[in-house]
């Protein structure tokens, strides 16, 4: 990996994020035709509609009260939560953490299944397995998070009774009891990561497994187990890396909706929390954060690629 | 259009996302007729039934029977994923086809303005769009279309830069053409197969997306029997009757399965060389 | 003793529709130290004779005869036996370097790794054992390129790590599949006389597969000709080249492009005034990003053409020569005015600096064909939409039937996709494209090197045939130096965007070149030898 490649790829996260920034923050304050007419609703008194105009800087031109919010969030003031009259920034923060741990056990859990899954479908290409890979993951990615949810909860918190169906348990509370709360959203959001990640394993390594490369390896002699783990496994699970990276916006999306479905206190369900309420500096804030994360897992993605597969090395 | 659908239902996945989107198709063009009872028809004393041969799928919370609220819903559920899908293809194609057109810079200011947005994660992004627009199917539906705009950008853009780099197109300059007669006959139809084919996949995940959005209480209000909603409203009373909340939830699985089949056959039938 | 033995050999393929052949009845041996060159067009099943030998075939494969190394059979060898036969008795190189390596492993570690499993290396005897035989190929600082990954090292050097392993357990038979078929033609010839040396001094039993019957002439003893699956001929290569007995086999002979044996006969007018004279153009590729330049990287321009000036006569051929990425092709998109360009191109007295001074009256009169006709012809159009358009743009009372019938092809062929064509049918129709308009100048883009030799032949005949007729001119861009002296009355060569030589056919034969990089082509490629109609 080039270090000009790194400073591109630095500068393309920085425009991302900018312009992300400019979309979350015209949705939600610049675009409404009167902002205050939209929090407050249309009964609102005038005093109340000056007080809020004020507190939001609403009266003042657009690009200053971009510019106000965007300074603030540099220095991690995002502004006062109006229904709670908190900062928004802490609470935030918090709840992030316990998103970010249900994230993280549901991409761990998504490649133990899925990428076993992959590899046996692409070795035994038209056997039953395939199949039967194929038909799951075909039902896996058509299933919305509150459908598998539902059904998840009905087998296995409703009648076998094995799990508590909601709530939340820090994990530094009691590990243990903790983790029995994830497991049903976790299970919930990694079904369709495994079954699109499967799929894209599998297609992957069929075409690495039709490459000339892997045919000559097979004809240089070498066993069928050196060659799968020698020439092709590397060159089929390196894009899986993007694909997972670029997953990672399902899976956001998914955590907003098992959060609201199991009832933890994530960012997901403080996000839905807010947009009913019309907290409007939590959205933002929310919104933000959320976009921001998605795209520092994706440039990560990038530089582990490019610092894996020694050929790109384009500027 | 008849050797399309007999490429079509040569392949699995073809034949049955034919069917099931078939299906599909009649039950949105014909349900009113086919559901035995009204949507909204209640009978008190007839709740929470299983399936039986009156109600043959049970009957929800106020005695409504599931099935013909279900036979109802598919028009809001289907039609409306479907709109959201080709106003984000349409938009998509626009936005996409011109930067291939205009290359250089251009071309790469769009795009990395249109992968910046698309960080923005689609359920998020359609969220944020309700919250502008309030809560309602209409906005609903602006926001996936909205929220699609950017993938469908990046699908088309990358079709239609691959066409342009073919000697067809270059036999096409080189001869003298006109960039209408380029555009419309030579690159059109090798770029409108994939696009299709994209689209398709989409509608499957647009029906998630609409009843997602639902199920949240941000699209379809009640009474409406959109599915993702029905799911929604069931919920609170899985305990007393689980069918309630199975079908609707099939109901949407097996529409986005059938789209994602029908994509994956139109996929291989499209293809002008196999 | 024969080393390899094939008997009877026949193969089926299995499909929806019932049984295809691939082979019949193959009969064939070597012995020691022997070359026999396997010949066959695309489809003659020669690559399919490859991978039975191999024991690398499909599962809907069925089978007949037999297939023996040093007496044993390999039929009914089990799957370890093959593994062990592999690459330690049999040694295979392939077509394409680029893609028979593995671009994430590095050339030792592919070259180690085959000494490693066969001779019970360490790792650090197999590394120092693929050292050796890096040096023994011929390259230079083996040590370096043993770390190196396929994407740092030329296209030659990669064929020779191939060559490398190849050879590295001294194995009794080696399968050669067109192993320069991807090289250019000095890298080839170098690959070439590599494989000579190595050859005599292993005494390897070697098969050698080529659709080159030229080049397989130079390097086999015997020679087997493969023609729809069957063996139509087989015997020393003198034999066969003196007198061919099968009507296949002196087809194919008399399809080898001999530069002696000239088809274009006469010369353009002497002093009459050129159809086309360029001036000093130059093309460049690449621009720097706007990122890039951001993060204060200078990407050097890479220059296509480099202040090219040449002419062209009116009914006059150019030959234009070069190996690949020499700016031929980049010539040809300035002149058709698909790349931007520097200089000037004066056409029939006018004088034209650039894309937008190429009117209707300039694209009618510089026509272009190019080399894939896959990618060249619209798959979602029939051919009477695809030669329809030059009619309904420039005009003329041509009829779809009589530009088929000019590239003789069916009248019947107007309602068919490309898809639906063979490869030289496919070119044809580009071809009839490019003469609807009765252009001056047509630009042939390497336009018969996706073809197999016999249809090569066929659509030169052709285009002879309609340079006859309508007295077009041709700059005709090839890599094939045989086919070029065939057919051109000068050739231009370029090399790294250079245009370093042009001459006179005639000269070439008389005072010979000047340059030294033309001098070096023609010694690649030898003119194949004669044989006796």
């Amino acid at each position: 990996m080039s270090p000009s490649y790194f400073v591109k790829r630095l500068a393309l996260i920085v425009y991302t994020l900018f312009v992300v920034s400019l979309v979350v923050f015209g949705i939600t304050q610049v675009l409404p035709a009167d902002a205050a007419v939209m929090l407050l609703g249309e009964n609102a008194t005038p005093d109340a509609l000056a007080a809020i105009r004020d507190k939001l800087g609403l009266d003042q031109p657009v690009w200053v009260q971009y510019g106000h919010w965007l300074w603030g969030v540099l220095q991690g003031d995002f502004g006062v939560s109006l229904r709670t009259g908190q900062p928004v920034a802490p609470v935030l923060l918090e709840a992030l953490g316990r998103s970010l741990t249900l994230a993280v056990l549901t991409i761990a859990l998504m490649l133990v299944l899925a990428l076993p899954l992959g590899i046996v479908a692409a070795l035994r290409r038209g056997k039953l397995a395939d199949l039967l890979v194929s038909i799951v993951s075909y039902v896996g990615v058509s299933l919305p998070e509150f459908v598998t949810a539902t059904l998840i909860v009905l087998v296995l918190a409703d009648w076998l009774q094995l799990l508590p169906a909601t709530g939340f348990v820090p994990l530094t509370e009691n590990f243990w009891d903790g983790l029995a709360h994830l497991a049903l959203p976790v299970l919930t959001v990694s079904v369709i990561l495994i079954a699109h990640v499967s799929r894209m394993v599998r297609s992957e390594l069929v075409d690495v497994l039709h490459t000339d490369y892997v045919r000559a390896a097979r004809l240089k002699g070498l066993s069928r187990r050196s060659v799968l783990f020698h020439h092709a496994l590397h060159n089929a699970l390196l894009p899986t890396i993007t694909i997972v990276a670029l997953d990672v916006g399902y899976l956001l999306g998914g955590v907003i909706v098992v959060e609201e479905i199991f009832a933890l206190p994530g960012i997901g369900r403080h996000l839905i929390v807010a947009i009913q309420t019309r907290d409007l500096p939590s959205i933002q804030a929310g919104a933000l954060i959320m976009a921001a994360t998605y795209s520092v897992v994706n440039f990560m993605a990038d530089l582990a690629y490019a610092w894996i597969d020694k050929r790109i090395q384009y500027g | 259009m008849a050797e399309l659908l007999r490429r079509l239902l040569r392949t699995p996945q073809g034949l049955l996302g034919v069917l099931i989107v078939g299906l599909i198709l009649v039950i949105v063009v014909c349900g009113p007729w086919l559901a035995p009872y009204g949507p909204d028809t209640m009978a008190p004393r007839l709740r929470y039934r299983a399936p039986s041969a009156e109600f043959l799928l049970g009957t929800d919370q106020y005695g409504r029977d599931i099935l013909s609220r279900l036979l109802y819903g598919a028009r809001s559920t289907v039609i409306l994923a479907c709109l959201a899908t080709a106003f984000g293809t349409l938009a998509g194609a626009l936005i996409g086809t011109t930067s291939a057109f205009l290359g250089g810079r251009a071309d790469e200011a769009i795009m990395r303005t249109i992968d910046a947005i698309l960080s923005i994660p689609s359920l998020l992004f359609a969220l944020l769009i309700v919250n502008l627009l309030g809560k309602s199917s209409f906005s609903a539906v602006m926001a996936i279309g909205i929220a699609f705009t950017p993938g469908m950008t990046r699908v088309t853009r990358s079709v239609a830069l691959a066409v342009t780099k073919q000697d067809y197109v270059n036999a096409a300059i080189a001869r003298g053409e006109r960039g209408g007669y380029i555009v419309l006959r030579e690159m059109l139809p090798n770029v409108v197969a994939p696009i299709v084919v994209e689209m398709t996949i989409r509608v499957a995940f647009a029906v998630m997306l609409f009843a997602t959005l639902s199920f949240l209480g941000l699209g379809a209000q009640p009474p409406s029997s959109e599915w993702g909603l029905m799911v929604a409203e069931a919920r609170r009373f899985m305990h007393l009757s689980f069918w309630m909340i199975l079908w609707p939830s099939l109901a949407v699985a097996l529409v986005a399965i059938g789209f994602n089949l029908l994509g994956d056959g139109l996929r291989d039938a499209l293809n002008p060389r196999t | 003793m024969n080393v390899l033995e094939v008997k009877g050999y026949g193969l089926d393929y299995a499909t929806p529709t019932g049984f295809v052949r691939a082979l019949d009845s193959i009969d064939l041996a070597i012995a020691r130290g022997e070359v026999l060159g396997l010949v066959g067009e695309s489809g003659s099943g020669k690559t399919s004779l490859a991978w039975a030998i191999m024991r690398h075939l499909p599962p809907r494969a069925r089978e007949q005869g037999s297939i023996s190394l040093a007496g044993q059979s390999l039929m009914t060898a089990t799957e370890s036996e093959i593994a062990a036969i592999r690459g330690r008795r049999i040694g295979m190189v392939f077509q394409d370097p680029s893609t028979s390596l593995n671009p994430t492993l590095t050339l030792g570690q592919q070259l180690a790794e085959v000494l490693a499993r066969h001779r019970g290396l360490t790792r650090r005897q197999a590394w120092a054992e693929g050292e050796a035989m890096m040096a023994r190929v011929g390259l230079k600082q083996p040590a370096a390129m043993m770390r190196r990954y396929p994407h740092e090292a030329s296209g030659g050097e990669k064929q020779r790590v191939v060559i490398a392993s190849a050879f590295a357990c001294q194995p009794e038979c080696i399968l050669f599949d067109e192993p320069t078929t991807a090289l250019d033609v000095v890298t080839a010839r170098q690959i070439l006389d590599l494989f000579a040396e190595l050859q005599a001094e292993t005494a390897v039993a070697s098969l050698y597969i080529s659709h080159d019957l030229a080049l397989v002439s130079r390097v086999a003893d015997h020679v087997a000709v493969l023609h729809r699956g069957r063996l139509v001929e087989q015997g020393e290569v003198d034999a066969v080249f003196d007198a061919p007995r099968d009507d296949y086999t002196r087809r194919l002979l008399a399809a080898v492009p001999r530069p002696d044996h000239r088809l274009m006969t006469g010369k353009p007018a002497a002093g009459a005034e050129p159809l086309v004279e360029v001036e000093r153009l130059s093309v460049h590729y690449g621009r720097t990003p706007f990122l890039s330049a951001l993060a204060g990287r200078r990407t050097a321009q890479v220059a296509g053409n480099r202040e090219v000036s040449l002419s062209v006569q009116p009914g006059e051929i150019l030959g234009i020569v070069g190996e690949s990425g020499s700016g031929k092709s980049t010539l040809a998109r300035a002149l058709t005015g698909l790349n931007r360009f520097e200089g000037a191109v004066r056409f029939g007295g006018r004088r034209i600096a650039g894309r937008r001074d190429m009117d209707r009256g300039y694209r009618r009169d510089v026509q272009i064909v190019f080399q894939h006709p896959d990618s060249s012809l619209n798959p979602r159009q029939r051919v009477r939409e695809i030669l329809s358009r030059p009619l309904t743009l420039y005009g003329g009372e041509a009829r779809i039937e009589t530009l088929l019938e000019q590239v003789r092809l069916p009248a019947a062929y107007a309602e068919r996709f490309p898809h639906q064509l063979s490869g030289g049918e496919k070119q044809r129709v580009a071809i009839a494209r490019a003469f609807a308009s009765r252009p001056r100048l047509v630009i042939c883009d390497e336009i018969t090197s996706s073809l197999d030799v016999s249809v090569q032949a066929a659509v030169v005949e052709l285009l002879v045939d309609l340079q006859r007729r309508n007295g077009t001119a041709y700059l005709f861009i090839t890599h094939d130096l045989n086919l070029v002296r065939q057919l051109a009355h000068r050739i231009a060569v370029m090399y790294r965007g250079e245009l370093v030589e042009l001459l006179d056919i005639d000269d070439l034969s008389t005072t010979g070149p000047r340059h030294p990089y033309t001098r070096k082509l023609l010694d690649a490629v030898p003119p194949p030898r004669e044989y006796k109609s």
